[in-house]
């Protein structure tokens, strides 16, 4: 009785597990593909890894009308991206959790590789910082930026202990920049040496905590 | 508590099925405030009625007559696993408003497909704005990552010109929005 108290819920874990992703893939792909998400899925959550984005892809490309062998491989390629970037994730040192992993493997499909989602992992941000990091680094591989300029402009944001809201306004200054008509490489790079004087000099007037009232002159 | 019954979308978007930009406009005001009120009924402390505790103090009695000591470290267990297995209530992201705009002349029609509405391509439509084939739409999203493409006239998937993109997977490319 007491090997069927502890069973009971570990099956219970793979069937909730099965039961929640062939419910948020009905309708939407063909059987063939629901079963291999479902499989795929049942063993990356038992991995730690996010079931969501296979999900995403496989709905994906079945909304898109591609070919089921053409979807799997789709899928497929999504769980070991995931993999990856979780391992990387380990490599550097981070707890990891289904977002950040997830982060990690959008990272990657920009064009990002395990070497560089490393080194973002290895400057010591919190894991939601570092989730953002790598969802703004992969916006930036996507807008064309070099791996180098990438890692060493989102490496100086989070070091610099930055809120959020300042690194996801990145995407849209290095955008500005191009605009005026360098590459993305220097748009980056300048945002990058701007980040990190302003970690040697503190924030900017109005940013950050205002500096301690003066001591008053002593009376004469 | 209120008696009053929600849409039946709007329970797909508690259930965490759909997301609010997948209802329909005229659901949309329904759909956040069922979220302001589930993430307010999240917080508050819930009561356990008499008759609970009636079914309760039934069962404690009942256990009374087996023996505890045997079936204590292994309904610990279980009750952990089963805890552990539940799955946790995500925090209701921020919203934020963003326009879509599409210059496409000789398109017919025009929508939004993505991450935010499960890829669904005819669930988010844009409206054309006078003659000069510039199509709009104006959706409340979470903050966070989306992927999307215009698709137009139902088949041409398109990606955002104003945006950056990622290879699909399929030899496409998808827009990418980091809010």
């Amino acid at each position: 009785m007491i090997v069927s108290l502890l069973v009971i819920p570990l099956t219970l874990l793979g069937m909730q597990q099965q039961d929640s992703i062939a419910a948020r893939l009905a309708g939407r792909v063909s059987p063939d593909i629901a079963t291999l998400v479902e499989r795929l899925g049942t063993a990356a959550s038992a991995r730690g890894l996010p079931v969501d984005p296979l999900i995403q892809k496989a709905i994906e490309g079945s909304a898109k009308g591609v070919p089921s062998e053409r979807v799997v491989t789709a899928v497929s390629w999504v769980a070991m991206q995931l993999d990856t970037a979780a391992a990387a994730l380990r490599e550097g040192g981070v707890v990891t959790d289904t977002l950040v992993i997830a982060a990690g493997e959008f990272a990657i499909s920009a064009g990002l590789s395990n070497h560089d989602i490393t080194a973002l992992a290895r400057t010591g941000a919190s894991v939601a910082a570092l989730t953002v990091g790598l969802r703004v680094a992969g916006t930036l591989g996507a807008m064309g930026v070099p791996s180098a300029e990438n890692i060493g402009l989102i490496s100086a944001k989070l070091r610099s202990g930055q809120p959020a809201g300042d690194l996801l306004s990145v995407p849209a200054r290095v955008q500005a920049e191009i605009s005026r008509g360098v590459t993305p490489a220097q748009a980056a790079a300048g945002l990058e040496r701007a980040a990190a004087a302003q970690a040697r000099h503190g924030p900017p007037p109005g940013r950050g905590n205002p500096p301690p009232h003066p001591t008053p002159p002593p009376h004469p | 508590m209120s008696e009053h019954e929600f849409h039946p979308l709007v329970k797909q978007l508690l259930d965490g099925d759909i997301t609010l930009a997948a209802l329909p406009p005229e659901l949309r005001a329904e759909g956040e405030e069922a979220l302001r009120l589930l993430a307010a009924v999240d917080r508050s402390v819930v009561s356990v009625p008499a008759v609970t505790w009636r079914v309760m103090a039934g069962l404690e009695r009942r256990r009374r007559r087996v023996r505890p000591w045997l079936l204590a470290p292994a309904l610990a267990l279980a009750a952990a696993l089963i805890l552990w297995i539940l799955p946790a209530k995500p925090a209701t992201p921020a919203l934020v408003t963003v326009r879509f705009v599409l210059v496409a002349p000789d398109a017919h029609d025009v929508s939004l497909a993505g991450t935010f509405n499960r890829w669904d391509a005819h669930a988010t439509p844009l409206v054309r704005s006078g003659p000069t084939g510039v199509w709009t739409a104006t959706l409340t999203l979470p903050a966070g990552q989306h992927q999307y493409a215009f698709v137009v006239d139902g088949v041409r998937w398109v990606p955002d010109p104003g945006a950056p993109a990622v290879d699909d997977g399929f030899g496409r490319r998808n827009s990418v929005l980091t809010l």
